[in-house]
């Protein structure tokens, strides 16, 4: 959308929503998210032709079968008039009798009354179901148009880097695939079923007036003129308002999730109040913006009905002269020829609906203000391209045969910030590469390179001699399993958590994997087994036990290369040296990366990198960095020792 | 440990459905809750009438058009006689001409017009004020007009300032409920909230108790406002038109069809409109486990089942609605037959009447405008008890909540004094209600100036042995003193108050450095910060960002390290300066001689305070005072470290044995 840039730089990236652009909206703005959405109803066009189709035919039926029963009822059986032809016709009353004078008798205007009443009663019955049918129906494509919208925000938001979803919260997330996108099925129904129904009725009253006296129709169409420049003036604020009062709903739901994600630091450390003084500030600030937003958007309606109603009383005013005149239609319309009590009424039926109309669209102008806004806060982030992306020409990785080699990688965060710098190692297939230095050193960040989660500032990574940017990422991601230093668990079964990567794996293969992990045994005596259903973020669990169905959960994707990040610092002693022995048996022919502190771990690994700020400090095996006097690993191997006889 | 599956309330063990008299009850206490509002519902109230009176008045300037001006009768020779109370108004018309009739009239409506916004007698000519905004297909998008409800009967000058009135008054009342919503989130037992799922919290606090606003206006509003309304619009037919009471009973028989058209689906709805907002909750857990968690999703490859997950329950929560919808239109539905029938039998009546020369044209167009303001108040008062159905789901959901047993955190208790000796668990069992026993027989005390390290296996309760002292969860048996006062008998803050606890997952919030470090006592100065970040060993790489402790660290912390991120939140419990020091594997993330240094800073600062560190690192554990060993919920062995080595095969033995085992 404009004004935001849709470079993936790594200073590019500015936080969503900040409102900047909110000044610069304007119609065009409008136009262009209808033509977005409209690509929406593409693959329900079928069902919009159906819906269209049939709203069209029960309208059409409706229609003239309205203007027969209401002139019947008025000028007919109420007044005592002759009865047209085409009515005696439609009522089945003798049509010579009752086109006359005499023979329209009240008994005849009793029995056609009585008519009147029945059918119309029996016509209002038998249109309502199909109608309410159609609602329905139109109710479900709109909600499969907003399911689309939803999925595929959802889609994209998976794809965007670390690095933005560090940037925005995930309130606004939730909000932004919550609310804004339900303003799709709106939309539909503000820019193309209203002014398709609206604009033309109020064309039609219009015409239909002007048949009957020209001027007065002229009149109700220059209504148009100002009512126009009053909403252009009035979008533009509203604009400004509903987008405020967007963010701010969205900022609370963030306090909300906060809240409750952080609820046991708070807790422990006696900020309930001050959350909930920022909650209570927080939903002031929401209500009060959506206040700001609402009555302005009421005010607006309020002054558009002010402009059509002056118009409307005054044409009432010149249409009750002419029928006290009794003044001849301009034209011959339905066998009408002067102003009379019916016309008058069916007249005043149309210059309501007229007013209606405009009010209609007029309103759903206001209301498409703030839809505009919550679809383009929808777009503002599909219009986000992803900072990974596959090259055109990608081709997907068919196996790992010999080697993972990083050349030269450097990354930084921001221009001024390293956190890898010149880094080169080679992991061959079959080797355990343990990669250690102190905690910020760069250890996970380069393990996120081989990911590609981010892209290397410099330098390149190579599978078998094939750089990362030349392969499918999804597919790159199939041959890489990784256990996460922290255990994000999902609110599901255990099974369903191990299976998390590879949806489609087998319960013996799960089964499998959480015996590597050592994680069996517990699994089987939960409640449920492996049916059993985690809390979010898998709370019901120790951290041990979550360890292990981190590494259940890598372990069952079967790649050939395998990351673990600190696999085994919840564990205890026992369990860890079980989980260390099933993993080196398992991973005999795969290419293994360790990131830990343990030296017990470390000493089994090829081939030991050791990173110092963001710097390949040195790298070798056990014996061979041993040797280097002054080396670093060998400092620390000899602290550890030291320390391990103090304990004895 | 929390053992799995049995926390007090895991899961949401809500119930299902409601009885009807529940349900009567969960609305009668919605309506207690707006109580503080009361003088504005009065307001509203007595606005809804006034907005009544120039409504019922609109019919008549049509009637002398009509009657007086096209059809030319003379006003003060009417077929029927006027009502009373417009009786000298009407015959203060009289004598002019036709012409000077209009233009009275047309300046009438145009006054009335200017002022509540209407001039005719259809729906069309009239403007109702109200500030809805276009929402979706689901429950929850549909909840924020809720939210902010504001309407009128009136337009114009009148319907403005109702509207504004209305909106403010349903702002505030969910401005109040929410807010006691969150209250009671934040106070909920910590097992419990281990349970909760957090995108269900959102749901209730943000998109179910919306429901008060409709719920509260319907019981208020409408039994008071419906049979005034249509008091009055008898009255004016009654005195009118008295010999045509059929009209009357037709237009009333409207509350009975739709009471009984609507009854037998009521519960249907109610439990329907559970579903959806439950359907909904799980939708929004979807998207925010997702959100949160996207690291994990994107590194383990997740992303197409995350989706495939997120497009079922988003689908659920739309046909969940849909459901609703139907309902509602299945109601409509059989509402309308008995309806148009008697509709049309009085339709028919009042034709007779007008043939057989009772009654005149204008009197039609005004018989049947007032017959349909009867319907509508008595469709709205017969269909009463269906309307607040859906509010009735959204209520329980919130009440639910409210209900879960909470915190009791007495202020009228005495404070805990500055602890000066040291505490004491004495004899405490821990059990769930399902029998899980997660502590047996503990017995502990800790000096001051002392550091425990509390040891086991996995699983073994030393969590949850921790989470006593800060009451975050209460002993079933026994008790937990603090210089020899039982904590349960003290209040909750003045206890915390001296606590500093470092969980397992570290937590930070999307605000700076200082600011969360400052989390831990809101009035430290940049110097403690400091202070605390140097012990943390985070001041030197805190120094190294780029804006140093001004820093905002994003959502999550997401751009630190997990070791850094560990470091800070020791640095926001240093900072608090407790007397009492809980650290639950502070260090796991650190690398070891980030650890040695920051455990050696730890032994020199706790002269003044007690350390309770749970850990599994022997450099940890080594310098500890005291060193507790826990297996299956019992303490098996305790000691200091030399004194539990010289133990022949003792558990702790073997412990250290295969900590340091395999390595030179």
């Amino acid at each position: 959308m404009a004004g935001i840039s849709t470079d993936s730089d790594l200073q590019g990236l500015a936080r969503l929503g900040d409102g900047s652009e909110q000044d610069r909206l304007h119609l065009r703005l409008i136009l262009r998210i209808l033509v977005r959405c409209l690509h929406l109803l593409t693959p329900v066009r079928k069902h919009v032709f159906l819906l269209f189709t049939g709203f069209g035919l029960l309208t059409l039926l409706l229609l003239p079968l309205s203007l027969l029963f209401i002139d019947t009822l008025w000028t007919r059986v109420l007044q005592g008039n002759p009865m047209l032809e085409i009515e005696a016709q439609l009522f089945r009353v003798p049509i010579e009798q009752a086109t006359s004078e005499v023979g329209f008798d009240s008994d005849l205007r009793r029995l056609v009354a009585e008519r009147l009443v029945i059918w119309g009663a029996l016509i209002g019955l038998a249109f309502a179901p199909p109608f309410i049918g159609l609602y329905y129906y139109q109710i479900w494509i709109l909600q499969r148009v907003n399911q689309k919208l939803r999925v595929d925000l959802l889609s994209h938001l998976q794809g965007l880097s670390l690095r933005f979803h560090s940037d925005n919260t995930v309130g606004d997330a939730v909000y932004r695939l919550t609310q804004d996108s339900a303003m799709v099925t709106q939309l539909v129904q503000a820019l193309v079923l209203t002014p398709f129904t609206a604009i033309p009725q109020f064309l039609y009253s219009a015409l239909v007036i002007a048949l009957f006296a020209p001027k007065l129709g002229l009149i109700l169409l220059c209504v148009v003129v100002p009512s126009l420049l009053a909403g252009g003036w009035f979008s533009q604020r509203m604009r400004t308002r509903f987008r405020v009062a967007r963010e701010t709903n969205a900022a609370l739901t963030s306090r909300i999730q906060e809240t409750v994600l952080g609820i046991k630091v708070i807790k422990a450390y006696g900020a309930e109040k001050l959350e909930q003084e920022a909650f209570v500030g927080a939903s002031h600030e929401a209500f009060h913006a959506a206040f700001r937003a609402r009555n302005l958007y009421a005010v607006y309606a309020m002054g558009m009905f002010w402009l059509f109603g002056t118009f409307a009383i005054f044409i009432t005013a010149v249409g009750t002269v002419e029928v006290m005149k009794e003044t001849e239609l301009a034209a011959t319309v339905l066998g009408f020829t002067i102003w009379n009590l019916g016309l008058y009424n069916y007249f005043k039926a149309r210059l309501g609906g007229a007013v209606e109309s405009l009010k209609d669209v007029f309103r759903t102008w206001g209301r498409a203000q703030d839809i505009a806004i919550g679809l383009d806060r929808v777009f503002e982030v599909m219009d986000r391209e992803p900072e990974v992306q596959d090259a055109p020409d990608a081709v997907p990785l068919a196996g790992v045969q010999h080697d993972i080699r990083f050349v030269d990688i450097g990354f930084r965060y921001q221009a001024d910030r390293p956190v890898l710098d010149q880094v080169n190692l080679l992991a061959r297939i079959g080797e355990i590469t343990a990669i250690v230095g102190p905690t910020g050193s760069g250890k996970s960040t380069l393990m996120a390179l081989l990911l590609r989660l981010f892209n290397p500032t410099s330098g390149r990574i190579e599978i078998d001699g094939v750089d990362l940017t030349r392969l499918q990422t999804a597919s790159l991601r199939d041959h890489v399993s990784i256990a996460l230093q922290e255990n994000v668990l999902f609110g599901n079964t255990v099974r369903e958590n191990i299976r998390f990567g590879k949806p489609d794996a087998t319960d013996e293969q799960v089964k499998a994997a959480a015996r590597v992990a050592a994680a069996d045994d517990f699994i089987e005596r939960l409640p449920d087994g492996y049916d059993t259903l985690l809390g979010e973020r898998g709370s019901k669990l120790s951290s041990g036990q979550r360890q292990r169905l981190s590494i259940a959960r890598a372990v069952i994707k079967n790649a050939p290369i395998l990351v673990l990040d600190e696999p085994t610092a919840a564990l205890d002693a026992v369990t860890e040296q079980r989980v260390l022995r099933n993993l080196s048996e398992w991973g005999r022919d795969r290419a293994v990366f360790l990131i830990t502190h343990r030296l017990s771990t470390i000493r089994q690994a090829d081939q030991i990198a050791f990173l110092r700020g963001g710097l390949l400090a040195e790298s070798g095996t056990h014996d061979q960095l041993m040797a280097s006097p002054d080396g670093a690993y060998r400092a620390l191997v000899e602290a550890e020792r030291i320390a391990a006889e103090n304990a004895r | 440990m929390m053992t799995p599956g049995n926390g007090p309330t895991s899961g949401l063990a809500e119930s299902e459905d409601l009885t009807h008299w529940q349900t009567l009850q969960v609305i009668a206490r919605a309506v207690r809750f707006v109580k503080p509002f009361r003088s504005r519902f009065a307001v509203k109230i007595v606005l809804i009438v006034i907005s009544l009176i120039p409504l019922l008045m609109l019919p008549w300037p049509v009637k002398i058009i009509i009657d007086n001006v096209i059809e030319g009768q003379p006003i003060n020779e009417p077929l029927r006689p006027y009502p009373e109370a417009l009786a000298p108004w009407m015959n203060a018309l009289a004598g002019y001409s036709p012409y000077e009739l209009l233009f009275i009239v047309i300046a009438f409506q145009a006054a009335l017009f200017l002022l509540i916004g209407a001039f005719g007698t259809t729906g069309s000519e009239r403007e109702s004020t109200e500030g809805y905004l276009a929402s979706g297909y689901d429950t929850a998008s549909r909840t924020e007009n809720e939210a902010n409800s504001g309407f009128s009967l009136a337009g114009g000058l009148l319907g403005l300032f109702d509207f504004r009135w209305t909106m403010r008054l349903s702002q505030a009342l969910n401005h109040h409920y929410r807010s006691q919503l969150f209250r009671r989130i934040e106070t909920l037992p910590m097992p419990a909230f281990d349970d909760e799922r957090i995108g269900d919290a959102v749901f209730r606090v943000m998109y179910d108790t919306p429901s008060i606003t409709n719920a509260s206006y319907r019981l208020l509003l409408t039994p008071i406002t419906a049979p005034l309304h249509i008091l009055m619009t008898v009255a004016i037919i009654g005195t009118l038109y008295g010999d045509h009471p059929e009209l009357i009973y037709c237009a009333l028989a409207f509350l009975p069809i739709s009471f009984f058209a609507t009854l037998p689906v009521a519960g249907s709805l109610r439990r329907m409109s559970g579903r959806s907002r439950k359907a909904g909750a799980a939708a929004t857990s979807t998207a925010e486990e997702g959100m949160s968690n996207i690291l994990a999703v994107q590194s383990l490859g997740g992303e197409e089942n995350q989706k495939a997950r997120y497009e079922t329950d988003s689908w659920n929560s739309f046909s969940r609605y849909r459901d609703v919808f139907r309902l509602g239109l299945y109601a409509v539905l059989i509402g309308a037959i008995p309806g148009t029938l008697v509709g049309a039998y009085a339709y028919f009546i009042a034709i007779d009447a007008v043939i057989a020369g009772e009654l005149s044209r204008g009197d039609f167009g005004l018989l049947t405008t007032y017959f349909f303001h009867i319907i509508t108040s008595a469709q709205l008062l017969g269909g009463l008890w269906f309307s607040v159905q859906d509010s009735a789901a959204g209520l329980h959901r919130v009440f639910f909540l409210m209900d879960s047993p909470g915190e009791e955190d007495d202020p009228s208790l005495p404070s805990l004094t500055p602890i000066r000796q040291g505490l004491e668990i004495d004899k405490v069992d821990f059990t769930y209600p399902d029998g899980t026993a997660i502590l047996k027989g503990i017995e502990l005390r800790a000096e001051m100036g002392q550091m425990v390290a509390l040891v086991g296996p996995a699983g073994a309760g030393k969590t949850t042995l921790a989470y006593l002292l800060p009451r975050f969860v209460g002993p079933t048996r026994g008790s937990v003193r603090v210089d020899g006062v039982d904590i349960s008998g003290v209040n909750l803050s003045s206890l915390r108050d001296q606590m500093a606890f470092v969980f397992q997952e570290t937590v930070l919030f999307d605000a700076t450095v200082a600011e969360n470090i400052r989390f831990g006592r809101g009035n430290a100065t940049d110097e403690e910060v400091r202070e605390a970040a140097r012990i943390a060993e985070a001041d030197s790489f805190i120094r190294e960002l780029p804006e140093g402790y001004d820093t905002p660290l994003g959502r999550g912390g997401g751009k630190l390290s997990v070791g850094q991120r560990q470091r800070l939140s020791l640095a926001r419990a240093l900072v608090r300066k407790a007397p009492i020091l809980i650290l639950d594997e502070p260090t796991s993330a650190l690398d070891p001689e980030t650890e040695a240094r920051f455990v050696s800073t730890l032994r020199s600062i706790n002269r003044d305070r007690i350390v309770i560190v749970i850990a599994h690192r022997l450099s940890t554990i080594r310098s500890a005072d005291q060193i507790v060993f826990i297996e299956n919920g019992e303490i098996r062995e305790r000691g200091s470290h030399p004194e539990l080595l010289a133990k022949p095969n003792g558990r702790y033995q073997d412990f250290v044995a295969l900590q340091s085992g395999g390595e030179d």
